[in-house]
């Protein structure tokens, strides 16, 4: 698989037109449904090699794109977003600096 | 923008975007697919392009943050929630009250005034652009429908138009077999005269020579016999000729 290929897994003949922001591996029980205890095995079955690191990151922006951006009639949501995921990005690379601004001295 | 949700009278169950925007009949029949690998509609169902996004709350915050909160806490627990741990930081410093604080306030007060007072008329002139968009590329689409059609009934009519062809064909070859057939007779009445008149000619050359050497034969024999007429036979063929005419007279 090289750059801008298809996931392995994708068949157009099975899946139809393609979906970034579908998984189209073997399904897993959702993060959502699982109990405490099965949560380390759900992260042991997950491939962790950076391809699909990156395919995992792939598929939530373009899940954020459909569920936000695309829509005919979306509003101003999104970009709200992203400056509020930007103030926090910044705020915490900026931490070091910014903790020297303390007012209090003394925190109990 | 926020005027929007005002329409939104269901909760919409968030179809996918495809890639593909308009919905057209799924390609079919490139390939034959077997068996195992037929198209899975049922778990891949054709993506479709969302009219409205999902809902938030606040200009950016998920719905679904809210929901996960009203099972556990109730309607004020992610507020709760929220101010909580805003105090927590705050008091802790984790989140520092620095200059770029109090901007912020400020800029987030003009952002807000921007939004509620510009919003609704924003987004009515977009929702309007984005309809005159749609509707425009869907005339095309029809245009380029109803012209195709046309195209194909015209297509139709020069076909029958053509078979009309055939007939034509057919009349001009019989126009050119009556002139052949109009040549040939002339032609033949003509070879039909010309023998006629070259046959006439020798009858009447015949004719001719016949009534010459008959006129000949008849002066010859005349001139024959009007040389052995001796003086004396007309003598008396004359005084003949007086007895009789006085045997006339006397009866």
């Amino acid at each position: 698989m090289a750059f801008g290929d298809y996931p392995a897994e994708y068949n157009p003949k099975i899946h139809g037109p393609y979906d970034p922001a579908r998984y189209y591996g073997p399904p897993d029980t959702p993060f959502g449904q699982l109990k405490l205890t099965e949560v380390g095995a759900w992260f042991g079955r997950r491939n962790k090699n950076p391809r699909a690191l990156v395919g995992a990151v792939s598929r939530a922006w373009w899940r954020w794109q459909h569920k936000y951006v695309q829509p005919k009639r979306s509003g101003i949501a999104p970009f709200f977003q992203v400056v509020t995921g930007a103030m926090l990005f910044f705020y915490v690379i900026n931490y070091g600096k910014l903790k020297h601004h303390r007012n209090y001295k003394y925190h109990w | 923008m926020l005027s929007r949700f005002a329409f939104r009278s269901v909760q919409y169950s968030r179809p996918l975007m495809g890639v593909r925007c308009s919905q057209t009949v799924a390609a079919s029949g490139e390939r034959a697919v077997t068996a195992s690998e037929e198209r899975d509609e049922v778990r891949f169902p054709r993506p479709v392009r969302a009219e409205f996004p999902d809902k938030v709350r606040h200009g950016f915050i998920p719905e679904e943050w809210f929901q996960f909160f009203y099972k556990k806490t109730g309607v004020t627990g992610p507020y709760t929630f929220g101010v909580g741990l805003a105090t927590y930081f705050i008091s802790k410093e984790i989140y520092v009250l620095e200059h770029e604080f109090y901007n912020g306030i400020s800029l987030f007060i003009m952002a807000v005034f921007a939004v509620k007072k510009f919003g609704p008329k924003v987004a009515a002139y977009l929702d309007k652009e984005v309809d005159e968009v749609a509707n425009s590329w869907k005339h095309e689409r029809e245009d380029e429908i109803t012209s195709l059609g046309d195209t194909v009934v015209a297509e139709k009519k020069e076909q029958w138009r053509a078979e009309g062809q055939k007939d034509l064909f057919a009349a001009k070859r019989e126009n050119v077999a009556l002139q052949l057939e109009a040549a040939y007779r002339e032609r033949l009445t003509i070879a039909f005269n010309e023998v006629k008149r070259r046959l006439d000619y020798q009858v009447e050359r015949q004719n001719i020579d016949r009534r010459i050497a008959h006129k000949h034969m008849v002066t010859w024999v005349i001139q024959n016999v009007l040389k052995s007429i001796s003086p004396q036979q007309e003598k008396e063929s004359l005084a003949k000729c007086i007895v009789d005419l006085r045997g006339l007279a006397k009866a």
